[in-house]
């Protein structure tokens, strides 16, 4: 099914795609992504960003937008189209994307890369993140002053480290708020199956769980179920405040832009770097917004605080001491995690009951 | 509600698209063809039935349109097999993108939309059981369908008009020379198969995930597909394989609420191996008798 879409897309993005002359003084940029732009979520945001980038540089910046071109060979090819068309600059959407972007940057070492969520580099081959979890905790924090069943849940798309970590962040925040808090995980095994993530968010309310985290999912499936069933959800990327008026928590936003319009004037004038940027607060790329108006007044100073403390980083999210769930300590009171071992978590906190598939 | 509730409860509504599209698709191949397009015609009947309930509030509109546009669509394999008698294979899978392209072309503007789905009609008495009782509380298209199921047996089974259907499939030729239009009677199935799947389709995006996400009916063209050939070609087993496979996905997903110590990698692919598995058990059964 994955070739006849990408046969589809193929045939879409040749009549589509491609019209854009090439001009000599113009930037020509392309962002590749898996899944459809749509109005919230991943590729969204993403594009959004570009197009604000792109809005003040005016006609001196040409982006072509291409979706949704699954993980695998064909999206090899597109992107290699892309360059041989004239695009300079790639954002590519995707951690599946890696090789064929990182193989493609060697071969042009004119053009320079920005990857989502990967982890190799090359001079012009910048691998990026969100700290995710720097806006989790602060959820936690809200999710536990809301909860009566002291039971929070997570739809997660898969088990890789950027959700677990999301996740523990989520529950130490909770838990920093009401200790007696846990939370459960159903992993749909998918990056995109609208029908089945309402099925896991269902299975989980149908558990107690009266307040979800939609984790990595790309439509509003689990926000508009959150709001039909009456528990409270946030999610991550866009606001989807919209989709559950009255049960909304809040956003874990991402405005990719300020690092899109540094990476770009990099590429102009010759200093792009390839190294791993990992994006939070303090970067102007993480923001909070749509925050529930039934949040405690304390709760809501005490998650402003928290928010203040981690930009400054006075506060550690992942400091010491940190339990995993079989009660083994993992980082001794006073220590912290660094950044490799935050980025390959592989464990969850205590205070998380689903056990992690491994 | 305990998790054995929320699996008797979403059962029939999840394995509902499955079941449509797979009982459309085994009257296509009881008449011997192959229609391997459903997962486009699927997904075209959502879009399209998506868009209809959204601008008109009409679920009787979406799902009618849904039906219509994928009918429509099959009769585009059909003129190409019947008609030019174009390869089943390769003209199935033709008319299965381009029916994934138009889903995406009659989405674009409706990405992530949300509409209201229909409301769920409880039996008096039964819907109060303990456990059981979401069993018993289903929108109207779930009731529909259980009658329709039985409806379909019995014609398939039990009338002139399901052994002509037959007598089609397994010769043609002995079909023609006593007078039926081969020609009609195989593009009428591929018509009904293509309306089914746009229905299945059409409900995915309508009454059990109510919104419109390119992509959306996400592998399970194919998996009806699959039951139709697992489940033999008799309305009973592919009714029970798809029943089976929706409740093991519900029951995957339920076991990880419920904090189950099993792999979620296993869990989702479960209800793949099982279904397979039993209905091959069954099959087996039936030739030793």
């Amino acid at each position: 099914m994955r070739t006849l879409k990408t046969l589809a897309t193929l045939a879409l993005s040749a009549a589509l795609a491609l019209p854009a002359a090439a001009q000599d003084d113009t930037l020509k940029a392309m962002v590749m992504l898996p899944s459809p732009e749509g109005d919230v979520g991943w590729s969204f945001t993403m594009i959004e960003s570009l197009r604000r980038v792109q809005a003040e540089y005016g006609d001196a910046m040409d982006l072509t937008v291409i979706t949704p071109i699954p993980e695998g060979p064909d999206a090899d090819r597109i992107m290699n189209n892309a360059v041989a068309d004239g695009n300079e600059f790639l954002v590519l959407g995707s951690f599946g994307y890696m090789n064929g972007g990182i193989q493609l940057a060697k071969r042009n070492p004119d053009i320079d890369i920005l990857h989502a969520s990967g982890y190799l580099t090359e001079d012009n081959f910048a691998p990026f993140a969100a700290k995710y979890w720097q806006g989790t905790y602060l959820m936690g924090m809200a999710a536990a002053s809301l909860t009566e069943s002291k039971k929070l849940g997570v739809v997660g798309a898969f088990a890789i480290p950027e959700l677990i970590t999301s996740i523990n962040a989520f529950a130490l925040g909770a838990r920093e708020v009401d200790p007696e808090i846990e939370v459960s995980v159903v992993w749909v095994n998918s990056w995109f199956d609208p029908a089945a993530e309402q099925d896991a968010a269902r299975a989980l309310l149908s558990q107690g769980v009266d307040v979800l985290f939609s984790n990595a999912q790309d439509t509003p499936s689990v926000v508009s179920l959150a709001e039909e069933e009456g528990a409270y959800v946030f999610n991550l990327n866009s606001s989807m405040k919209a989709y559950a008026p009255s049960r909304y928590l809040g956003v874990v936003g991402t405005d990719w832009s300020p690092w899109f319009a540094e990476k770009i004037a990099g590429h102009l004038d010759g200093t792009f770097e390839g190294e791993f940027a990992w994006l939070g607060f303090g970067d102007d790329v993480l923001f909070m917004a749509d925050y529930s108006a039934d949040i405690p007044d304390d709760v809501a100073a005490l998650i402003a605080e928290r928010e203040a403390a981690i930009r400054s980083g006075d506060f550690d999210v992942f400091g010491g001491p940190l339990v995993d769930q079989s009660g083994t300590e993992r980082v001794a009171s006073g220590a912290s995690m660094s950044d490799p071992e935050i980025l390959g978590m592989d464990w969850h906190v205590e205070g998380v009951t689903t056990p992690l598939p491994n | 509600m305990t998790i054995l509730a929320f699996v008797f409860a979403g059962i029939l509504a999840a394995s509902l698209p499955l079941l449509l599209a797979a009982l459309g698709e085994m009257v296509v191949e009881k008449t011997g063809l192959l229609n391997l397009g459903i997962e486009g015609m699927m997904a075209l009947g959502a879009a399209v039935g998506f868009v209809a309930v959204y601008l008109t509030g009409s679920h009787v509109l979406g799902l009618a349109g849904g039906a219509l546009a994928a009918a429509l669509l099959s009769l585009a394999f059909a003129g190409m097999v019947l008609g030019a008698r174009a390869n089943q294979v390769a003209a199935g899978l033709a008319v299965g993108v381009l029916g994934l392209g138009l889903s995406a072309l009659f989405g674009a503007s409706y990405e992530s939309f949300t509409v209201s789905g229909l409301p769920k009609l409880a039996v008096p008495a039964l819907s109060d059981l303990p456990v059981l009782g979401g069993l018993f509380r289903q929108d109207v298209l779930v009731w529909a369908a259980i009658p329709g199921v039985v409806v379909l047996w019995w014609v398939l089974e039990r009338t002139k008009a399901g052994l002509v259907i037959r007598a089609v499939g397994e010769n043609a030729d002995a079909a023609r020379a006593i007078g039926y239009d081969v020609v009609l009677i195989r593009a009428g199935a591929v018509a009904f198969g293509g309306a089914m799947a746009g229905l299945g389709g059409a409900y995915a995006s309508t009454v059990l995930t109510p919104l419109w996400a390119e992509g959306m009916i996400a592998g399970r063209g194919w998996i009806a597909l699959a039951l139709v050939v697992f489940g033999t070609w008799r309305t009973g087993r592919v009714t029970l394989g798809a029943l089976l496979f929706g409740t093991l996905v519900l029951g995957g997903l339920a076991a990880q609420a419920a904090g189950a110590r099993v792999p979620s990698q296993l869990l989702a692919s479960l209800p793949y191996l099982v279904t397979i598995v039993m209905l091959c058990i069954l099959s087996a059964g039936r030739r030793r008798a």
